[in-house]
């Protein structure tokens, strides 16, 4: 009798769990009967890529796909070694930051050691951690911020990085210059701190922290970030990591070299250079989907938590996995929020105004029906 | 990997070797904690699994013996292949028919005997005619007295973190007790009535529990859930310990308790959470009611009769699925999935043709005489389903005439052969009640009987 697969497996896979991503949009909207979703999941940028990026892709000629791409991104990171004034070699790029975190992680951990981050963040650090054997310290929000305190005393001899998403997805929260400054001084160089700024380009006030600038005073800092989010390059997988030149070779060492496709490296440096009104465009459509929702969420009487980043989270006044089902069969796909630990929170991606109201009306619908329903069942 | 609860042996499918697979057994009990008696019981079970299962598993492969530790119980399982094999001696129903022409009678009695012998007994099939075959038999705790007295809490109520610290055991049993005195008998697991084994199950995993505490250390609440096949758990509580007017503080424990017991399985390979069982304390707007069961059986209990609400909730964004139903079920589940906005697509089954099947068909049974709850589910089809069915419906209502169980059977929709059971499960009383999503291989179907006299 053959071995069962499982007794080969180590026991930290084994009591892992995969992530399930969502299924693709054709097949979503055939299980829910509908014929067409607004995604308002994942935090996208609705308007699409800097129109220097979208002729690129236009351009892209099909046999190009039959050359292998750039193993380490030369030009891409020559791109961002201009636009921040820095040693191209001070940048690693990956198949979406996710793929740079994974890295990180391989570079500096082995087996005994552990990693800190917030309980209610991206869960991928804690993800990347635990598959690979190391013990994630996941710290609890306070004030829906990460608590530098909190995670300054879970430190140990053992401790080799520790993740800070500024701004936290999903709360918006962040930690100004003097909180930083404070932290990065007491952690004192005897950690990695990661700093993911994956919504970095949606703040704009003079009080955030520059990871860029940081990392010059700091050297064990080191700071991701994406193309996923502003640039609305996510379907092309393309993100990085910058840090100082040493502490990155570490993690090129890890790192698989051809992970990045050709046409994302080109998009890519092609929006870098191309986003100044982009950004713009951007901040102010999230600036007006703001506008819309959040006096709505107020009216309704619900709670929510709306700070830097193109999303908010509102409680729902029930199950959040109902009110997703709920919208899905209206054609709006949101986030729910019980695996990111806030149970009965949805996210939603703030985007064009026409969409934003799709939501609130559809919203507004589902949110009656369960207060009546919750009215029918207590009388 | 090597455990050290877990012992393992291949014995090729041949009597003589009997006694090696009883002296493992008696070995492994004595190590893994039973007392004489239940040694006793486990050896019996290995004797007569092994004895039977030379005569009728395959001789190509040997039998693999495990006997693990399971905290508060020892499990024997015998891995084997089969071609067709007759396990009807291990219905609960099981009858010992002289008349029957049946050469084996005499084989099938010893699998009867064990199967009565252990606490829990079951037969899986992992597919291609491989089966496992499982008995456990419990270590023996004492039965202790539920705490009535009553409480008032104190100003502040926290959940302390199990991820840090394990939770004291004589802190566990003394919450169990407390459940088992202000609540229902219905609403506890049993366990709670020795709450020893309660604490012992919490330490070796079989149920995560989180206790909430007052400003004064006492226990404010308690709730505890364990994993129903691998993709739901099922959750009982929240128990609140405050006998205040107001109860204030009560149902701040109830909140905490609930939110962190979501947020603890938020990030498993859970999909859902369900309760068949939830008390009156659970906070409102995080569940979704699945339906009810009319449970007539609430011994010494006001709320005998009353309509029992089963809870529900996802942990993740639902994809949709696909379940198996037979042309009748098709408007049950309809309304059902419609109400709860569940995306399934319906698949039909045609009924099995009863010429293609083995002569004896298998039910699980699991009966819980202190709460007056019998559960059924099918493992295997045969041609005497209905009459085999009916059998243990009468038996079961014979255990106790006076108080007869509920009688709720599980169907998994997942399975085409279980959906194509339903006609037959109406014609002997059974009535659909509501859907577990997810609780099996995918979604599983409740049915309960009821008895034309009532
Ligand atoms: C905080 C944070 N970091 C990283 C990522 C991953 O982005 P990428 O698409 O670059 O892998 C996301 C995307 O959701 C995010 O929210």
């Amino acid at each position: 009798m053959s071995l069962p697969i499982a007794e080969l497996v180590p026991s930290h896979i084994r009591s892992f769990e995969a992530y399930v991503p969502s299924r693709p949009d054709p097949e979503l909207m055939r299980v829910y009967k509908v014929d067409h979703l607004h995604r308002l999941n994942n935090n996208e940028n609705a308007l699409g890529p800097p129109p220097a990026a979208q002729r690129v892709i236009d351009g892209f000629e099909p046999p190009r796909s039959a050359i292998y791409p750039s193993g380490d991104c030369f030009f891409l990171r020559q791109a961002l070694g201009e636009r921040f004034g820095m040693d191209p070699e001070r940048f690693l790029v990956g198949n979406g930051s996710c793929e740079v975190i994974a890295s990180v992680i391989k570079a500096f951990c082995e087996k005994g050691d552990n990693i800190i981050t917030a309980d209610k963040t991206f869960a991928v650090y804690e993800w990347v951690a635990e598959f690979s054997g190391f013990e994630a310290r996941l710290i609890p929000l306070l004030d829906y911020a990460f608590d530098p305190e909190a995670m300054l005393a879970a430190m140990d001899g053992r401790t080799k990085i520790l993740f800070v998403c500024n701004p936290n997805n999903p709360t918006g929260t962040w930690w100004n210059r003097q909180t930083m400054e404070r932290f990065l001084a007491r952690v004192d160089g005897r950690a990695i701190v990661v700093l993911d700024e994956a919504y970095r380009e949606y703040v704009d006030d003079p009080d955030f922290p520059d990871g860029m600038e940081l990392m010059e005073r700091h050297r064990n800092v080191v700071v991701f970030r994406t193309f996923s989010k502003m640039y609305a390059l996510a379907g092309l997988r393309v993100g990085y990591v910058c840090g100082q030149k040493d502490v990155i070779d570490y993690i090129r060492r890890t790192h698989i070299v051809y992970s990045v496709n050709g046409l994302g490296q080109l998009a890519a440096r092609a929006a870098l250079g191309d986003d100044a009104e982009h950004i713009l465009a951007t901040r102010s459509m999230v600036a007006r989907a703001r506008e819309i929702i959040l006096p709505a969420f107020r009216e309704l009487e619900l709670p929510y938590v709306s700070g830097a980043g193109n999303f908010v989270m509102v409680k729902t006044p029930a199950s959040d996995s109902l009110i997703y089902r709920q919208l899905m069969r209206r054609g709006i796909m949101v986030r729910t929020m019980t695996g990111f630990r806030f149970p009965n929170w949805i996210r939603v991606s703030l985007v064009q105004e026409p969409a934003m109201r799709d939501f609130l009306a559809g919203f507004r619908e589902v949110v009656t029906q369960v207060r009546e329903d919750a009215e029918g069942e207590e009388a | 990997m090597h455990s050290e609860n877990r012992l393992i042996l291949e014995l090729p499918p041949d009597v003589a070797f009997l006694p090696a697979a009883t002296a493992t057994a008696e070995n492994a009990a004595e190590v893994f904690g039973l007392d004489r008696s239940g040694a006793l019981k486990l050896s019996l079970a290995v004797e007569e699994f092994f004895a039977y299962l030379c005569r009728f598993a395959g001789r190509e492969e040997p039998l693999r013996l495990t006997l693990s530790q399971g905290g508060t119980f020892v499990r024997v399982a015998f891995r084997f292949r089969a071609g067709e094999v007759s396990l009807r001696a291990l219905n609960f129903a099981a009858s010992v028919d002289l008349d029957e022409e049946s050469g084996s009678l005499g084989d099938e009695l010893g699998l009867l005997l064990a199967s009565r012998t252990t606490d829990r007994c079951s037969l899986e099939s992992s597919g291609s005619g491989v089966y496992v075959l499982q008995a456990e038999v419990d270590r023996n705790y004492p039965e202790a007295e539920p705490l009535r007295t009553p409480q008032t809490l104190c100003p502040p109520i926290r959940v302390p973190r199990t991820e840090d610290e394990p939770l004291h055991a004589g802190l566990l049993q003394h919450a169990a007790l407390l459940a088992a005195g202000h609540y229902p008998v219905r609403s506890c697991p049993n366990s709670f009535f020795r709450p020893a084994r309660f604490a012992d199950m919490v330490a070796a995993g079989q149920y995560q529990a989180l206790l909430a505490q007052d400003g004064a250390d006492k226990p404010a609440g308690l709730l505890c859930w364990r994993n129903s096949g691998p993709r739901a758990v099922v959750f009982s509580g929240p128990y609140i310990f405050d006998d205040s007017a107001d109860q204030a503080l009560g149902q701040e424990a109830a909140r905490l308790l609930v939110e962190r017991f979501l947020s603890m399985v938020a990030r498993t390979e859970a999909l859902c959470a369900f309760s068949e069982r939830p008390t009156p304390d659970v906070p409102k707007g995080w569940f979704e009611r699945l339906g009810s069961l009319t449970l007539r059986n609430e011994a010494g209990a006001e709320s005998a009769g009353k309509p029992q609400a089963a809870l529900f909730r996802h942990l993740r964004e639902d994809v949709g699925g696909a379940v198996w139903a037979h042309a009748d079920l098709e408007p049950f589940l309809t309304r059902q999935y419609d109400r709860l906005a569940f995306s399934r697509d319906i698949l039909r089954v045609e009924p099995t043709r009863t010429s293609r099947l083995p002569q004896h068909s298998l039910l699980a049974t699991s009966l819980d005489r202190r709460r007056g709850l019998a559960i059924l589910r099918p493992l295997l089809d045969g041609q005497d389903f209905a009459a085999n069915l009916a059998a243990h419906v009468q038996a079961l209502r014979e255990e106790d005439v006076d108080n007869a169980p509920d009688i709720l059977l599980h169907l998994d929709l997942s399975e085409p052969w279980q959906a194509a059971l339903f006609p037959t499960l109406t014609a002997c009383g059974f009535q659909p009640r509501l859907i577990l999503p997810h609780a099996g291989a995918s979604d599983l179907l409740v049915c309960q009987h009821v008895p034309a006299d009532s």
